[in-house]
């Protein structure tokens, strides 16, 4: 049964290798090599670019093909030009699929031949958790959209919360740290040492990536497959829009951080998909995501197209602007965008402190994952700005 | 109105803005042990938080879970044990 749970995921996983083209012949490729907490928003972003249109109505698409690999793989494809070579997937046009949706499996094509270096790398925490190496010049780095990561377990599990103390026992010391019920090495699924979930972790918990007990997958289906089968000793480590994805058949933990009074989840509660508490520091355990590209000898992008992405995908405005919502994605991915935030840090796992973004988005950001009690607007507010259609603080 | 019926009305403001399970005002039931987290201030939330130890202690409405944690292997000062 555990075997058939696995080949499910799997097969919900893995892209079509029935559509397989060219890729460089799909409209204005943008190539990328993201971690795979990253794969709802390659869908619903990639979904929403092949669409895209100009302001005159006129067609504007951009066709994301991507892969999917570990943060420190990633960083290291672009800072050292490392070429994809294997089939990369990319998400159909509703002309040429109208029935596609993101919980549908994305499309497979074909690298140019002797491969293709990514116009786009991503990191699912601070590039610093991974290599003290400065990036290169011909490497630009942005901030996107905040990832929270999270421990989940089955819904046989009565557990409701995890200490950072337990979490240290549990996966550093694995049984011998006798944290019932998670007593279970085979239980405990966790995740390879380049992926950012297991590094945002072992930040957080002060266990070190090579320290970790537990089974290393390598793929958060796996672990999503392994929690869904597991006993009520399972717990496993997960991207929080993985979890949010797969509500309906695991639980989250709340945490509670070293020196903190109570445990919280990532959301309000535990049924809310609100990140209100990512965004005002209850809840520590989250990265910023980083989106490199690569620019000249005078800094400017070598892919105008590439630079477009990472600054839609960093919050910045974009020219020509998109025929989407860019914070509509983010938000419904599980991510939180930068202007949604109000406490920031500095390096993976390190202290929070109050942040206060350029452009509040907050107001829009609830509006989109709960209700929002800020006055609405069409061109100006008695207070505040107005943004995107809601009256923000500033 | 009294003075001690000034202290009861902000007693209740507080209670309210801390907690929403039903458990506030006191301190809470897994209010580290001492060994644990020897040297945070009580257990009282913080509404204008500017430290870390405030932000992630501060006043919310968001729901808290208690947990009264006590893992066998730690030190006998509170302190936790070097990984294997």
């Amino acid at each position: 049964m555990r075997s058939l749970a696995f080949l499910i995921a799997l097969a919900i996983a893995l892209p079509h290798r029935a559509h397989a083209a060219t890729c460089d012949t799909l409209p204005n490729p943008v190539y990328l090599q993201v971690g795979d907490t990253q794969l709802n928003l390659m869908k619903r972003l990639g979904r929403a670019l092949r669409d895209n249109k100009l302001p005159d109505g006129s067609p504007n698409p951009i066709t994301l093909v991507f892969i999917t690999s570990g943060s420190c793989t990633n960083i290291s494809a672009i800072y050292t030009r490392v070429p994809i070579t294997t089939n990369l997937q990319y998400i159909p046009s509703v002309a040429e699929v109208p029935a596609w949706t993101p919980t549908s499996a994305t499309l497979s094509c074909t690298p140019p031949a002797g491969g293709v270096v990514p116009d786009i790398a991503n990191s699912a925490l601070f590039n610093s958790a991974c290599t003290t190496d400065p990036p290169p010049a011909t490497v630009n780095l942005s901030q996107g959209p905040t990832q929270a990561y999270v421990m989940a377990v089955p819904m046989v599990s009565s557990q409701t919360a995890i200490t950072f103390e337990e979490a240290y026992f549990v996966f550093g010391f694995g049984v011998a740290g006798m944290i019932a019920p998670w007593v279970d090495e085979a239980q405990m699924f966790i995740r390879t040492i380049t992926k950012s979930t297991l590094l945002a972790w072992a930040a957080n918990i002060s266990v070190p990536s090579n320290k970790w007990k537990g089974v290393m997958l390598d793929g958060s289906p796996m672990v999503v497959s392994g929690i869904n089968s597991g006993t009520a000793a399972a717990i496993g480590i997960l991207g929080a829009e993985v979890y949010d994805a797969n509500r309906a058949t695991m639980k989250v933990l709340a945490y509670r951080a070293k020196g903190q009074y109570a445990a919280y989840y990532p959301d309000s509660s535990a049924s809310s998909r609100d990140k209100k508490n990512v965004r005002d520091g209850h809840y520590t355990v989250w990265s910023p995501t980083i989106w490199m590209d690569t620019v000249d000898g005078t800094g400017a992008p070598v892919k105008a197209s590439a630079r477009y992405v990472v600054d839609l995908i960093a919050g910045k405005t974009v020219t020509p602007a998109p025929s989407f919502g860019m914070i509509d994605i983010v938000a419904a991915v599980g991510l939180v965008p930068i202007c949604a935030m109000r406490v920031n840090r500095a390096f993976e796992g390190g202290p929070l402190s109050l942040f206060t973004p350029p452009e509040s988005c907050t107001c829009k950001y609830e509006s989109l994952v709960d209700t929002s009690s800020c006055a609405t607007c069409t061109t100006s507010c008695t207070t505040g700005v107005c943004r995107n259609g809601f009256c923000e603080d500033h | 109105m009294t003075l001690r019926a000034i202290f009861t009305v902000l007693s209740l403001v507080f209670a309210a803005a801390c907690g929403e399970n039903g458990n506030h005002g006191d301190m809470p039931k897994d209010a580290p042990a001492p060994q644990i987290d020897a040297g945070a201030p009580d257990a009282s939330c913080f509404t204008d938080p500017h430290t870390y130890n405030e932000i992630i202690n501060a006043c919310t409405t968001a729901v808290k879970v208690y947990k009264d944690s006590h893992p066998p292997l730690l030190n006998a000062d509170g302190s936790l044990p070097a990984l294997p």
